[in-house]
């Protein structure tokens, strides 16, 4: 009888989830296609009016953040939003919305600025993360939450947090808790840093390595890139999705440190090479073959077709951008910050200052005078 | 601090919760690369074009 109980029952829960999901996308369709809307007649309403420079000068990561946040507020006032969150998918967004990013990017923009992008990472996710882990433990954070922030803090935001939660095998509170203090110190990064990079006089090259090296979450980094403009979109990209591709590295670092020295269990599998491919966002490869595939493209038609096309896949890069910045403003959640306290807020306040003025250095250093070729 | 301090709690197994949304990420990191190069591939190949897309 239970038997029966719990065949019965266990599709009724799958299709309730899948319904759930199937709204949440809808919302965000929704709010996607209002920001869309908003974006195009905005201005035209605005025409001839003293808003009309503010009206120009606003453009959609704005309307998408704002929507995303207003949509949010309302479902949790109706006590829908946990139900449908399952549909706010920021990260599938966004990767796909990099994917699509790496057609309008030349193959050898990329290649010159691997390097710089390599060693700008690898500083700065060494230094951010040591400063992380050293104030984190001076403050008595758990050792998971501190590995948690650390990473988030010092890679890539809700991915790295995701990796690091794997790594260390840490609880989804933990994990709903750094995602959420990720997404409180993005959203101002978003409208701050192309403001600051604009009042610093930061040309095109520094301004994104900044943006790109210094705030946390990929989907953020893309909203302030593009307010920022094509070119700093462009290496604020590139050096994003180079932090982005070093996630294994530290994810399997962490498993083998937890293993062995905090949770002390001597019998645990050592993590191997294949750990690294297992752990590699694949989306990187992705990123990589669509500037690969456009080049290609670009140099076997004439001119106007190709940019023709490029313009298309730019426009439906947008529509994912769109659907990823909604998603932001919908995944925020107050609530989990509250719950923690005042010290893993401080410890994440004083990496972030940290990450900007270091990010900013070596942006400075590793990127003045880099030479940025045309949008395409 | 309060009682459910994510700070504050002991070390236990591994969360489920965590680790589907980990194989998740993994899994959505290959659906967004599947579905970015199919897109493009459609568009560079004249299937998907600007009538196509609001």
């Amino acid at each position: 009888m239970t038997e029966t109980v719990r065949t019965s029952r266990f599709p009724a829960e799958i299709r309730s989830r899948g319904t759930w999901f199937a709204l949440g996308v809808v919302v965000v369709l929704l709010l996607g296609w209002l920001t869309h809307y908003l974006n195009e007649s905005v201005p035209d309403w605005a025409q001839d009016t003293s808003f009309d420079d503010i009206a120009s000068a606003v453009e959609y990561p704005v309307y998408a953040i704002l929507l995303g946040l207003a949509g949010n507020a309302v479902l949790t006032l109706t006590g829908l939003r946990d139900r449908l969150a399952d549909g706010f998918r920021t990260e599938f967004f966004i990767k796909t919305g990099l994917v699509l990013l790496g057609a309008s990017i030349d193959l050898k923009l990329i290649v010159d600025a691997a390097g710089r992008s390599i060693v700008q990472a690898v500083l700065l996710i060494s230094l951010v993360f040591g400063f992380t882990w050293w104030l984190g433990g001076r403050l008595g954070l758990d050792d998971k939450l501190r590995a948690l922030l650390a990473s988030a803090v010092a890679i890539c935001g809700v991915s790295a947090a995701i990796a690091a939660a794997g790594a260390v095998q840490a609880r989804k509170e933990q994990l709903a808790y750094a995602a959420s203090l990720v997404i409180a110190f993005a959203l101002p990064s978003i409208f701050l840093l192309p403001w600051l990079a604009d009042v610093l006089n930061l040309d095109d090259a520094v301004a994104g390595a900044w943006i790109g090296g210094n705030i946390d979450t990929t989907a953020a980094v893309t909203a302030a890139g593009t307010l920022a403009g094509e070119g700093p979109l462009a290496i604020a990209s590139i050096v994003k999705v180079t932090q982005n591709a070093l996630i294994g590295v530290v994810a399997v670092g962490l498993a083998a440190y937890f293993a062995y020295r905090v949770d002390r269990t001597p019998d645990a599998p050592r993590p191997g090479p294949g750990e690294l491919w297992r752990r590699f966002p694949k989306f990187v490869i992705g990123f990589i073959a669509a500037s690969v595939i456009a080049t290609v493209y670009l140099g076997q038609v004439s001119s106007g077709e190709g940019k023709e096309h490029i313009a298309v896949v730019n426009d439906l890069r947008i529509w994912f951008l769109i659907l990823a910045f909604v998603s932001i403003g919908l995944e925020f959640r107050v609530g989990a910050l509250r719950e923690a306290g005042w010290r893993p807020v401080a410890v994440f306040a004083a990496a972030t200052v940290v990450n900007v003025l270091l990010a900013l250095l070596l942006a400075v250093l590793l990127f003045s005078g880099f030479e940025i070729p045309a949008a395409r | 601090m309060s009682g459910t301090d994510p700070a504050a709690e002991p070390a236990g197994r591994p969360d489920p919760d965590v680790e589907t949304r980990r194989r998740w990420a993994l899994n959505e990191d290959w659906l967004a690369t599947a579905v970015g190069l199919i897109l493009i591939v459609l568009v560079l190949a004249g299937v998907v074009t600007d009538g196509l897309v609001p």
